[in-house]
């Protein structure tokens, strides 16, 4: 493997540096669980905005100033521009004071960076999503993508679960697809409550239980690193190959661009190379590293 | 014709230098030897001077840079790249490893995403390679596509031939300096003969040896074996120091720093070798030390070829020479089972 061909891939320099954020202005913040929130987001360079240009799967590096800077996936479709969106659940430092700002406040952007959804790939296929918890931020990316040019693609399958009914991100895209009838999704969580009519059970084990089949389909799966462990042989019992497998993989990154180095495992730089891959790619690395 | 200078007179060619350069050559004066500003007079380096502690990366990628600052004011945020200075660097003395390394290093920084800051300074910066006379016992640059009078990666070499330095031009910038500086002498060819010999000796005077064929797909190869490398980093005590001083090290962190409404954001360097590194909130891949030491040895005898088809070791000896418990990369790269027959 050499290092990732970049030349087609979009970029948006803030004054022709790479490491120099544009300003982006929150516009709308939705509370999805008790530690998640969804933020609305538009580039305050009025050309920017019109110009900016990105892929399902690509991620950003967001400043809080003062704070420092994260990566997170951009979270909407590029095939609804008129704003972006990423999701932060409130673990650490900078999550915590991206979480105290309100509508209209500033923060910093650098990206699209990362590859993204092989679309030529998918297209014709049977596409099974497979995600949990804040896992489907990427996945809704695609989601979307795939609604929005649904004759390119064949029968779409949604397995998404989180750990209790409260847990469920982007609810309301839930009931959206649920309505969908081009769509067939399957919501579950580890424990219920009164009020929860769906299913309860691991992601893993209602997938199985779904048996999408493996003829044709690439499962696109996104959640934490125990939740992917426990997939992948789940769809492999289900006769799904490593290349038919694909998933975006989630490190500690500061530069986003190939170089700081802490994304790396294996000839790989989960930044530059990834974050989507395959199975195939990244089985010999991933399974010792996490 | 090749020129030579006389080691009496490299005071005044230094000074002649600095006029168009800011010439940096090695000190003591921090108290640990690096490349740093030369002073306008001081060459006992010539006396003392094997290799500099801190390598000369930091002449490009310093230990901490400012990449901009930023302000609010009633529009917003304001974001201010620095100041592009200028200035032009000439490395006197840089040794054929740590010159190797920068030629290492480029491939990272101008791979993909450019990276402004390193190579604004490295595309403007000139080389003076010093041969080595007096390898340490930790070097073995010869058994890592180098040797202690290399001129490949520099743009000027200087060869000791007794009380004067001969002069190798290697390349065009190196060959234009030249011609621009007056007062030197033309080298004659029992110069040139000298030149040869302290090659040679020098070549001979490197005693550790270090065997890496088949290095890349026998790390491959034992990637999983788990109480191989917990041997292997039994000792480590995670200083960072191999990797913080390795001159083909290039791990950075990014951080802001606010004071007073004025914010900057900068880069310092980081290593591998602390488990903060690769710290996420909810965990952290290489909690573990063996992990860490792991991704030291490999990144640089398997991914950096894997990428760049180069080991990303010079044979230096830094890490060999300054790490407090003993640790030895040749050992360890001595030690790597050989389970790939004819492998590369
Ligand atoms: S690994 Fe050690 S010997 Fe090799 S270049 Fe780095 S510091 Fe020098
Ligand atoms: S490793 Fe070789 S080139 Fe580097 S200081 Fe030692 S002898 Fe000189």
């Amino acid at each position: 493997m050499t290092v990732s061909d970049i030349s087609q891939r979009p970029k948006f320099f803030a004054q022709d540096n790479v490491y120099l954020p544009h300003i982006v202005v929150i516009e709308k913040i939705i509370e999805e669980t008790p530690g998640v929130r969804t933020f609305h987001f538009n580039f305050k360079d009025k050309k920017l905005a019109q110009e900016f240009r990105f892929e399902s799967g690509q991620f950003a590096q967001y400043s809080v100033f003062g704070v420092g800077e994260a990566p997170f996936c951009i979270s909407s479709s590029p095939t609804r521009p008129d704003h972006l969106e990423f999701a932060a659940q409130r673990v650490g430092r900078l999550t915590n004071a991206l979480h105290r700002l309100g509508v209209g406040a500033e923060l910093g952007f650098r990206g699209p960076y990362g590859n993204s959804f092989p679309l030529d790939f998918l297209k014709g296929k049977n596409l099974v999503f497979v995600g949990g918890g804040i896992g489907l931020a990427p996945l809704r990316s695609l989601i979307w993508n795939v609604i929005d040019n649904r004759n390119k693609y064949n029968k779409v399958d949604i397995v998404y679960g989180a750990r209790t009914p409260i847990d469920l991100c982007f609810q309301y895209d839930l009931e959206a697809w649920d309505k969908d009838k081009t769509v067939n999704i399957v919501t579950t969580v580890d424990r219920g409550d009164d009020a929860w009519k769906g299913k309860v059970g691991l992601v893993p084990k209602v997938l199985e239980e779904a048996a999408p089949s493996a003829k044709d389909s690439v499962a696109i799966v996104c959640g934490p690193p125990i939740m992917i462990r426990f997939t992948f042989p789940v769809l492999e019992k289900l006769g799904f190959k490593p290349a038919q497998m694909l998933t975006t993989l989630e490190k500690r990154m500061k530069c986003g661009i190939g170089k700081c180095g802490r994304c790396n495992i294996g000839n790989i730089y989960v930044c530059r190379d990834g974050p989507v891959f395959s199975y195939e790619q990244i089985k010999d690395f991933v399974s010792s590293e996490y | 014709m090749n020129k030579k200078v006389s080691k009496k007179d490299i005071a005044q060619l230094l000074k002649t230098w600095s006029q168009q350069f800011n010439v940096l050559a090695p000190s003591r004066d921090s108290g640990v030897a690096a490349m740093a500003e030369w002073d306008g007079k001081d060459t006992s380096f010539l006396d003392w001077y094997r290799n500099t502690v801190v390598p000369p990366k930091a002449s490009f990628l310093p230990p901490m840079e400012a990449m901009f600052r930023f302000r609010k004011d009633e529009e917003g945020y304001q974001i201010e790249p620095p100041a592009k200075n200028g200035q032009k660097q000439l490395l006197f003395g840089i040794r054929p490893c740590d010159a190797r390394a920068m030629a290492i290093l480029d491939m990272t920084f101008e791979d993909a995403y450019k990276d402004p800051y390193y190579l604004e300074k490295r595309k403007k910066a000139v080389l003076v390679g010093l041969g080595c006379t007096n390898p340490c016992e930790s070097c073995f640059c010869t058994s890592m596509g180098t040797s202690p009078t290399d001129p490949t990666n520099v743009d000027l070499m200087l060869i000791d031939i007794g009380d004067h330095f001969f002069i190798e031009e290697v390349t065009a910038k190196g060959k234009e300096l030249i011609a621009k500086t007056s007062g030197l002498k033309e080298a004659t060819k029992n110069d040139e003969a000298e030149a040869e010999k302290a090659r040679e000796t020098a070549y001979n005077k490197v005693s550790r040896k270090l065997d890496t064929e088949g290095i890349k797909d026998n790390l491959l190869e034992s990637f999983d074996d788990e109480d191989f490398w917990e041997k292997v980093a039994a000792k480590c005590i995670s200083c960072g120091i191999c990797t913080l001083l390795c001159p083909t090290c290039y791990c950075f962190d990014i951080n802001d720093e606010l004071v007073k409404g004025e914010g900057t954001r900068f880069r310092s360097w980081d290593s591998c070798g602390f488990s903060l590194y690769t710290k996420m909130p909810m965990e952290n891949p290489r909690q573990e030390k063996w992990r860490r030491v792991r991704q030291k040895v490999c990144h640089k005898y398997e991914f950096y070829p894997m990428a760049f088809d180069v080991i990303a070791c010079t044979g230096c000896g830094r890490c060999i020479r300054l790490c407090p418990v003993n640790w030895d990369i040749t050992q360890v790269i001595e030690s790597v089972p050989a389970r790939v027959k004819g492998a590369k």
